[in-house]
């Protein structure tokens, strides 16, 4: 009986706790919202995930909301992880945010299927000519620019300087190094049990398809569903490269392949590697965790047989189609990405902003930290890669190229059944 | 006549049985290290299983960032009210199911056993467009009917099992001394059943503890976030992660989960014995 009398209270309990969230009704609107007032309040999903850029953000819209009473932002917060699955959800359902923050190469098949507004006439004139046009091209589709591109990431070299100097190499000061260059100091810091790279390419299509740009291995001829590929010596030439440094000169530390960029740091730290390529926003990262003492500095831009070009991949803005205010969402996207309100998210996430003005906003802010000046000097190579412009290619890269050049990491098959896997695959998904 | 078994037996058994214990527990332990430990030592080689330096830090900023407290609760609210409603409903469905006979109780089974093949992403935009025509997204009642229905088809599953292993003499014992139905199934079934309606009541509790998915999908309003989307918040682009927080907030997360099982294992023994005295 004593049982029984349990279970009821449990069921009591239960019965509370579906009262309580049958009071608790989230928005169900369009992500838009006339208040009674008539202001009108727009939803900013923001996938901000760094506190001092959180807090930037919060500033900004701050500053915003006190000086346009009548077109008020609301942040709402959310996480990169799981964001496609939940966009699309929400553009079918209709329930997507006013404004929508996300990356170039993901929001390609959001705009195919036609669910970003076409930004051309409302994007602020002074703000589009301070904007590159590569950059502008990473978020153009079919004529229409469908995003606001506003800070970008490079594929930087960091380099434990004492160990450099212990293997008698002087560390590139130039402004760009040549992929031998770094070939020889990974193999002239390669001594004993420790290594002169660290490279985490667990997911390394990313990787490859930016830095191929160097070598012009763009990939992809054409755009949406009718793009076709080519896997020639251009876009075989850096994994080859890496290859050859992990298999042949032996100088790549071989797990960190097999690792995530941010795994590879300990390594970095504990002087096990001498030099280890990450994404220019580790900068904030190595200042902020290495050990005290360690002598680190960023290497300039690898340059390619084509130059130190790499994929502009952008963190975007976009603004939903179907939002009621798609004039007023451009507004506060227009006020959002000026120089200052763009250096400060830039600086505090460690990443390249898009516009100039806000790259000498950047460098007065971080006039004292040597390793920005790299950061920003790689900033001037990036382009507008073609794979930005295909439809599948994120079906592509997760099911077809990762998996391949993860087979070709790990010495399982060679360059040309890469070539080959990379090549039929792409035949195979695009039909 | 029985023989007494060997003390170093007794002693490789209790070996034997905290090296299982430690097995088990040492992913919470390191897990428990880290949170305390600061970023540059979580970033180190150094395989420490007490932090160097004990920094609280990590969980004043899980705490702060990420609201993690009311994701707690959203989380208690839902798990509890999934597992009520889904106990509520299993026990009377399993019952007829364990005891009919028939082609009903072969579709039944059939239609368990399909609705167990479809992953949640395949009908996650018609849910949410259901959800939306009766105004039920972005709530935690939206939230729950959806956790109840994914959950149901195990836990009648789960709990048939359980009724059929119930002898059905004793039920016509009752009937002999002249019990009703109803006397019969709250007397004698329900305390028999009691160790599957836990297990039952754990699995469902977990399950909603734990989900991801539908909450990141269905759940638009940051207020309404439940604990596994605030955590991983603590997971940024291009594979950055937050350690140290993120190891405390998963340190905050398992708290109620322990709570929970600790009160409800006792009635999981409890009801195992009463069974097996009256089995």
């Amino acid at each position: 009986m004593k049982r029984i009398r349990g279970i009821g209270a449990v069921a009591f309990a239960g019965a509370v706790a579906l009262a309580l969230t049958g009071c608790q009704q989230g928005s169900a609107s369009n992500g838009s919202d006339s208040e009674g007032d008539g202001a009108v309040t727009l939803q900013f999903q923001s996938l901000s995930d760094q506190p001092a850029t959180q807090e930037a953000v919060k500033t900004i819209v701050d500053t915003w909301n006190a000086e346009n009473e009548d077109v008020q932002v609301e942040i709402v917060q959310a996480g990169w992880d799981g964001t496609f699955d939940k966009l699309i959800t929400q553009f079918a359902g209709g329930t997507a945010p006013d404004i929508i923050h996300y990356e170039a190469s993901s929001i390609v098949s959001f705009a195919s299927d036609g669910y970003l507004a076409d930004l051309t006439d409302h994007i602020d004139a002074d703000l589009k000519s301070d904007i590159s046009e590569g950059v502008w091209d990473s978020v153009t589709q079919d004529g229409e620019i469908i995003a606001y591109p506003s800070t970008l990431q490079s594929y930087m070299v960091f380099a434990n300087a004492d160990l450099l100097e212990a293997a008698g190499v002087e560390v590139p000061s130039g402004e760009t190094m040549t992929w031998e260059e770094l070939q020889e100091i990974a193999r002239a810091t390669t001594t004993g049990g420790n290594y002169g790279l660290g490279w985490g390419l667990a997911s390394p299509t990313a990787a490859m398809m930016s830095l191929s740009l160097g070598f012009d291995g763009g990939f992809f001829d054409g755009e949406g569903a009718e793009a076709s590929i080519e896997v020639g010596d251009g876009e075989l030439a850096v994994p080859e490269l890496i290859h050859e440094m992990a298999y042949t000169d032996k100088s790549i530390e071989p797990t960190s392949l097999t690792q995530s960029g941010s795994d590879v740091l300990a390594s970095f730290y504990g002087g096990k590697v001498a030099m280890t390529v990450q994404g220019s926003f580790q900068a904030a990262n190595i200042a902020a965790d290495a050990p005290e003492g360690f002598n680190w500095v960023a290497l300039p831009p690898l340059e390619g047989s084509a130059g130190a070009i790499q994929a502009a991949n952008p963190q975007t803005y976009s603004v939903n189609v179907d939002s009621e205010y798609v004039e007023e969402s451009a507004e506060f996207l227009n006020f959002f990405m000026n120089g200052e309100n763009l250096a400060s998210i830039a600086y505090a996430d460690a990443l390249i902003p898009s516009s100039g003005s806000a790259r000498t906003e950047v460098e007065t802010l971080a006039a004292d930290d040597p390793a920005w000046t790299q950061v920003l000097a790689s900033g001037e190579g990036l382009e507008g890669p073609p794979f930005l412009k295909v439809e599948k290619y994120t079906e592509w890269k997760d099911t077809i190229a990762t998996p391949a050049y993860q087979q070709y990491l790990a010495d399982q098959i060679t360059s040309e059944e890469l070539s080959a896997q990379l090549s039929d695959g792409w035949t195979d998904i695009a039909g | 006549m029985t023989t007494r078994r060997p003390w170093y037996a007794t002693a490789l058994m209790y070996v034997a049985l905290a090296g299982f214990l430690f097995f088990l527990g040492f992913p919470l332990l390191w897990l428990l290290s880290a949170s305390f430990k600061s970023s540059g030592e979580l970033n180190s080689l150094a395989v420490n299983l007490l932090p160097a330096e004990w920094d609280f830090s990590n969980y004043r900023s899980a705490l702060e960032r990420q609201n993690l407290l009311p994701a707690a609760g959203n989380s208690l609210l839902v798990s509890v009210a999934t597992m009520v409603i889904t106990v509520l409903l299993s026990m009377p469905m399993a019952y007829a199911l364990a005891r009919l006979k028939g082609r009903l109780r072969a579709a039944g089974t059939v239609w368990i056993l399909t609705s167990q093949v479809f992953p949640s992403i395949l009908i996650i935009i018609p849910l949410f467009l259901v959800l939306r025509s009766i105004q039920l997204n972005d709530t935690l009642f939206g939230l729950i009917l959806v956790y109840v229905t994914f959950t149901l088809p195990f836990t009648l599953w789960m709990l048939q099992g359980y009724v059929a292993a119930i002898p059905t003499e004793l039920e016509e014992a009752g009937e002999m001394d002249g019990a009703s139905r109803m006397t019969i199934l709250r007397t004698i079934i329900l305390p028999l059943l009691a160790p599957g309606l836990v297990a039952t009541a754990m699995f469902t509790f977990v399950s909603a503890w734990n989900e991801f998915f539908l909450a990141l999908v269905l759940l638009q309003s940051p207020e309404f976030y439940t604990l596994p989307i605030a955590l991983r918040s603590f997971l940024g682009a291009e594979g950055q992660m937050q350690l140290g927080p993120l190891a405390a907030g998963a340190i905050l997360a398992t708290i109620p989960s322990l709570i929970i099982f600790t009160l409800l294992q006792k009635k999981l023994t409890g009801g195992m014995l009463a069974g097996a005295v009256k089995g």
